[in-house]
């Protein structure tokens, strides 16, 4: 028996999303338990399946460094003050 | 991997502040185990309410309401599925040791399916209020459910119990415009439904539950109780039906109604695993369970790695 990760996206601009998973013993039968406990309502247009196994993880240690990045993102609020006492001094 | 709490205290900071558990975080033993017993406890209750559901297919009457049927089975045997999986990611039990504890009569589920469905009036008052009083629970768990798979999966679910308790609305209105009969019968449905049903909200909330503590429940029980009275009462009323309460009382300035008091020794009963139903239903699952081994069996059998 193995795990599967489901991944289900409509038509349009949408991501895959994560659904949830299901324990099946091969690919085949996989696709149909997913279909038959995530899809009964055609919730998505599309289906990915991938073997927990399979998955490539990167954990929280490794995402933290870009959480503290803050000179990636610009906010505008110093050109905005900027403007106001310009604004405020004439 | 996960995140980890130096202690308990700091773990309910975290929860305090809104934050969300994942199955990979080292979360302390007693939340694990508790989110664990509170997700068995509903995947077990999907399955047995499904397999009573499945016991109708062929009764229901209908096209249109069979095929409903064979749907709403198709939900709660799915939602089953869904939330076995959650549970066994936690790492307690398996899924097959859910099952096999289930069937076995060592684990629970909850009290409404320890009754026997004797009539077609039973199945409807079961879809109006039974479903009526699992949207409303599972409503209060998902709102504000720190654990997030649980949480994920329960969006899902709450969907399509929508749709069943639609489906049981939808049922009453056809059985209240029915024969004298049939009104006759579905009357007694709601005779011996309305206080098992009432009774799937549990007494009132202790002001130390743990499940409130740890944000697996949001709402007290007891508000959720009323909610339901006061949903249900004028309903059954509008459609001409009695609820079997004669400690219901009305206050027409409010307009709320209020339920008389509650015996609780049914649900103690049931939780004890003796309630009216309960060894036929244990038995009967535990026959299906032993009759589909060959298939666990093949599918144990299938060799690792096969590609379809």
């Amino acid at each position: 028996m193995r795990t599967y990760e489901i991944f289900l996206k409509r038509d349009g601009q949408e991501e895959y999303r994560h659904a949830g998973s299901i324990d099946a013993p091969d690919d085949e039968l996989a696709l149909l338990l997913a279909r038959e406990n995530y899809l009964r309502r055609a919730e998505g247009d599309l289906l990915w399946m991938v073997d927990r196994a399979h998955l490539l993880i990167g954990d929280r240690d490794f995402v933290a460094p870009n959480s503290d990045k803050p000179h990636r993102d610009n906010d505008g609020l110093l050109v905005a003050a900027h403007r106001k006492s310009q604004r405020e001094s004439t | 991997m996960g995140r980890t709490w130096s202690s308990m205290d700091d773990f309910e900071t975290f929860l305090d502040d809104g934050g969300m558990v994942e199955v990979d975080d080292d979360m302390p033993d007693e939340y694990r185990a508790a989110v664990f017993r509170f997700i068995e406890l509903h995947a077990n209750s999907e399955l047995m309410g499904g397999l009573t559901e499945r016991d109708w297919i062929p009764m229901t009457p209908g096209l249109r309401h069979k095929m409903a049927v064979l749907a709403k089975t198709q939900d709660e045997i799915g939602h089953g599925h869904l939330l076995y999986m959650v549970a066994a990611d936690l790492g307690v039990k398996t899924r097959r040791e859910m099952l096999e504890d289930l069937f076995a009569g060592r684990s629970r589920f909850h009290n409404v399916f320890h009754y026997p469905a004797r009539t077609w009036g039973d199945q409807v008052a079961i879809c109006l209020l039974v479903d009526g009083a699992a949207v409303p629970s599972q409503k209060a768990v998902y709102k504000d459910c720190s654990y997030g798979p649980y949480k994920r999966i329960l969006k899902r679910i709450i969907a399509e119990e929508g749709f069943h308790l639609r489906l049981g609305e939808e049922r009453v209105l056809r059985i209240a415009e029915g024969t004298d009969a049939q009104r006759a019968m579905f009357q007694q449905s709601i005779d011996d439904w309305w206080w098992p049903a009432l009774r799937l909200f549990g007494p009132d909330s202790k002001p130390n539950d743990r499940l409130a503590r740890w944000r697996l429940k949001s709402e007290k029980n007891e508000v959720m109780r009323a909610g339901w009275v006061q949903k249900f009462v004028p309903m059954l009323h509008g459609y001409g039906f009695t609820v079997p309460d004669p400690g219901l009382t009305h206050d027409p300035e409010t307009d709320v109604w209020t339920c008389g008091p509650i015996d609780w020794e049914p649900l103690k009963k049931t939780m004890a695993m003796d309630g009216p139903d309960t060894a036929r239903r244990i038995a009967e699952a535990s026959a299906a369970w032993d009759s589909t081994r060959w298939v666990r069996d093949a599918l144990d059998a299938t060799p690792a790695g096969a590609v379809a």
